[in-house]
């Protein structure tokens, strides 16, 4: 049995050529947002290009840094030179950046930035990039940076030295430590981890879980995906420290359907983990034994509630149970379970390493530590970032996302998945942490930030948000069953010019009902609704009292038209799927309303002469 | 190509070899679920009663549960299955317009396969690609940030029947 010292002296050997190269050092990030652009045939493409030019070099990969703006990203380090990132790497621009490294220049086409505090040539510092500034990257201090496939380069950056140190900590201290650093959930409920972890650990019935919540499935959000795909070995550190701290039998890791790269990568992670003594039995020789597997979804959205994903391990339907018994008396298969989320369990391991003090360094008052977040949609910079809390949500959102497309207004931020409501532009100034969000009838939960402009509508939002809550009910509760049902039917008769002032009555009583739910999933259902009628209501009875869409998205409220005639009419003809765009007698182009599907592809074709109108109203 | 489906004890043979070596309470039917739809890129209907007897339960627990999971299918996929992008980052950005421009193009609603069942159309959940938003997926492959005439002019280079009609 190697101790942790034996495998900590093999991991500094095999980090040594990589810290402080000898030859040139080109690392590939390669994980799903970079995959879906051809990073792995970059990979490929570099591998044989490096060979051909006759360069003594080596290449790798590497997980993924955040920055899904700018992939495929590859960074090249010459000896004694800092290392040099380069963006949109894609397989045809390989070969100029070889030639580049050859002729002895780190900084090839498409250099970025210097991923390190200095300049070199015209090519600016990584801190200087808006999007790394005010970044504190503990979390992702390893993503992009390491081999996610490579558990020598994980512990050559300190990992498992606070396992090492947990397997001869007293359970208690452990979480007492976690508790002192004031470390709360970070899948939305915001619960104390240390206590959480406590209840567990003062149960004596065996056999005893802990399950880690993987199944990340709000709509816009993937910080767990980018953590698990660039250093699985972090969470599986997180989530074995909990075993030993609650002396549990066995963890499992359920991680969605949707991910197979993470799939992947964390169940190379536990191979690895157990081949090195680190997992399963004899936990590094002091007779602790705990055992960890994956368990892969099969997509279902309230499978991410705890005690869906509870019955989803039950070998049945993911549907969420009646709270009480809580999941720490009867949990996984009716036995004491904790459940915790990626990051939750993904910071303990800093906690122990670092201390609570250190590691409560940052974030505020009450919220202390960093927290991950995903931003996507009308936003300029679509990435993952890792800020402390408290962090202000324009200073995340229009500095470091750099906010929506040139020209267009900033409208509003939808926090976290897609019962967390909208919070409006003119609130954008308030700090990411959870009470001014609650405030604002919002929710801040797993992270996923999707941003919208002034060409969005937020009816037409709306409804996706209630026609998702409807899909993914379970069925249990008819309030959420139902209510989003009936819920759907109103907007969606608002939207198609339908609506009455009566709905709105409805709408609220809806909210209301809603709250009856067993589960998160049916009492937040109509929370984006709610924050509707608070922040849009003007917007909302535009649709309907005057029949309009103001931002013209509301397919039943707006019609295409011919303005007038073009020469680029009869490429909007060719485009046209259902052929509603003809040419009479006299050569001139209309459009047969009663065949127009509303897909925008002629306005596309051509933008001046075909028009989007309000279909009533307007006159 | 999708390969002629399998005949009846073809797939008793095969899911009883597959799934001999999973128990019940054991955290086992998700796993024996996703071998059968990996091998099959459905679950046939012969499976469920084989299912039911390996984890001691009923075949209406069985269905209920394949039928719970949006990834997983009772019936098999089309020669061309083209999946749409039902994320937030890409309904934004206009996907409801590339939907009804598929939708129109290859003759099937979303859900559904093409008369001839040549095509298919099935809605994903978000896997937070979202710097290709809006996008649709085939055959393992990515594509976007799509404009709605791209969109359209791929259906088309897939050779859908209403293409071939108007030529």
């Amino acid at each position: 049995m190697a101790s942790y010292a034996d495998l900590k002296a093999r991991a500094e050997q095999a980090w040594t050529p990589i810290a402080s190269p000898q030859k040139p050092l080109i690392k590939v990030g390669v994980a799903t947002c970079s995959r879906v652009v051809g990073a792995e045939e970059t990979l490929a493409a570099i591998k044989t290009g490096v060979k051909t030019a006759g360069l003594d070099a080596d290449v790798m990969m590497v997980g993924c840094l955040g920055l899904c703006y700018a992939e495929p990203l590859v960074e090249v380090q010459l000896p004694e030179g800092p290392p040099v990132l380069h963006q949109r790497v894609t397989a045809d621009k390989t070969g100029a950046l070889i030639q580049a490294v050859k002729a002895g220049s780190a900084a090839g086409p498409g250099a970025m930035a210097v991923m390190a505090d200095r300049t070199l040539g015209d090519v600016p510092p990584v801190g200087s990039l808006p999007f790394w500034q005010g970044q504190v990257r503990r979390l992702m201090a390893n993503c992009g940076v390491i081999d996610p496939l490579s558990l020598d380069q994980y512990i050559a950056q300190r990992g498992y030295e606070a396992l090492d140190k947990a397997l001869r900590m007293d359970g208690e201290a452990i979480t007492k430590e976690l508790l002192a650093s004031g470390l709360w959930g970070r899948g939305g409920a915001a619960f104390p981890t240390g206590r959480k972890w406590d209840f567990l650990r003062t149960s004596q019935r065996h056999p005893k879980f802990i399950v880690c919540n993987a199944d990340e499935g709000d709509p816009g959000a993937f910080v767990n995906r980018n953590l698990m795909e660039s250093d699985p070995h972090l969470l599986l550190e997180g989530v074995l420290i909990a075993g030993i701290a609650t002396r549990a039998d066995a963890g499992f890791i359920y991680i969605r359907d949707e991910y197979p790269v993470c799939v992947e990568r964390m169940e190379k992670a536990i191979e690895d983990a157990y081949a090195a003594g680190l997992a399963g039995k004899d936990i590094l020789g002091s007779g602790i034994d705990f055992e960890v597997e994956v368990v892969r979804g099969a997509g279902s959205y309230v499978c991410g509630d705890e005690t869906g994903l509870l019955s989803s391990l039950e070998d049945r339907r993911g549907m969420p149970k009646i709270k009480p018994p809580y999941p720490a008396e009867a949990g996984a298969l009716g036995q004491p379970s904790n459940i915790n989320n990626v990051e939750s369990y993904a910071n303990a391991p800093m906690i122990l390493r670092n201390g609570a003090d250190w590691w409560a360094n940052v974030g505020t008052e009450k919220n202390k530590g960093t927290k991950m977040f995903s931003l996507s949609g009308q936003i300029q910079r679509v990435g993952v970032l890792e800020v402390p809390l408290g962090t202000s949500t324009r200073q995340v959102v229009m500095d470091m996302g750099g906010g929506p497309p040139q020209g267009r207004a900033l409208k509003a931020v939808q926090p976290g998945g897609p019962l967390s409501g909208i919070v409006p532009a003119s609130e954008i100034d308030i700090p990411l942490e959870p009470e001014p969000y609650r405030e604002r009838g919002s929710l801040m939960g797993g992270g996923g930030l999707v941003i919208l402009d002034d060409t969005n509508c937020i009816v037409d939002l709306c409804i996706y948000f209630e026609w998702f809550a409807e899909d993914e009910s379970c069925g249990r509760c008819t309030t959420c069953f139902a209510g989003t049902r009936r819920m759907v039917e109103i907007l969606r008769r608002i939207a198609s010019g339908r609506g009455r002032e009566a709905d709105i009555e409805l709408i609220k009583l809806l909210g209301q009902l809603a709250t009856n739910a067993n589960c998160f999933h049916g009492q937040g259902a109509p929370t984006a609704v709610i924050t509707m009628l608070r922040w849009f209501e003007d917007e909302l009875m535009d649709h309907v009292v005057r029949k309009r869409c103001p931002a013209r998205a509301c397919a039943g409220l707006i019609r295409y038209e011919v303005l007038h005639q073009s020469d680029r009419l009869p490429m909007a003809e060719a485009i046209c799927p259902t052929n509603a765009i003809v040419k009479d007698a006299q050569g001139l182009y209309h459009i047969e309303q009663e065949k127009c599907v509303k897909c925008d592809a002629c306005r596309e074709q051509a933008p001046y002469a075909i028009s989007v109108v309000d279909e009533f109203g307007a006159e | 190509m999708v390969a002629p489906a399998p005949g009846r004890l073809q797939v008793l043979t095969r899911v009883t070899e597959m799934i001999a070596d999973l128990k019940p309470d054991d955290v086992d039917l998700l796993k024996a679920l996703h071998r059968i739809n990996h091998e099959f890129h459905y679950i046939p209907r012969e499976a469920i009663s084989l299912l039911a007897a390996q984890f001691k339960t009923t075949p209406a627990i069985i269905y209920g549960t394949i039928d719970f999971y949006s990834e997983l299918h009772l019936t098999p996929p089309a020669e061309n299955v083209v999946e749409w992008c039902s994320g937030p980052a890409c309904l934004l950005k206009n996907s409801a317009g590339i939907r009804r421009a598929l939708e129109a193009q290859l003759g099937c609603q979303m859900g559904e396969a093409s008369i001839d069942g040549r095509f298919e159309l099935r809605l994903v959940q978000c896997d937070g690609t979202c710097h290709l938003a809006p996008l649709i997926r085939h055959r393992g492959k990515y594509i976007g940030p799509l404009t709605t005439s791209q969109a359209i002019e791929f259906a088309r280079g897939l050779n859908p029947p209403a293409a071939e009609a108007s030529e």
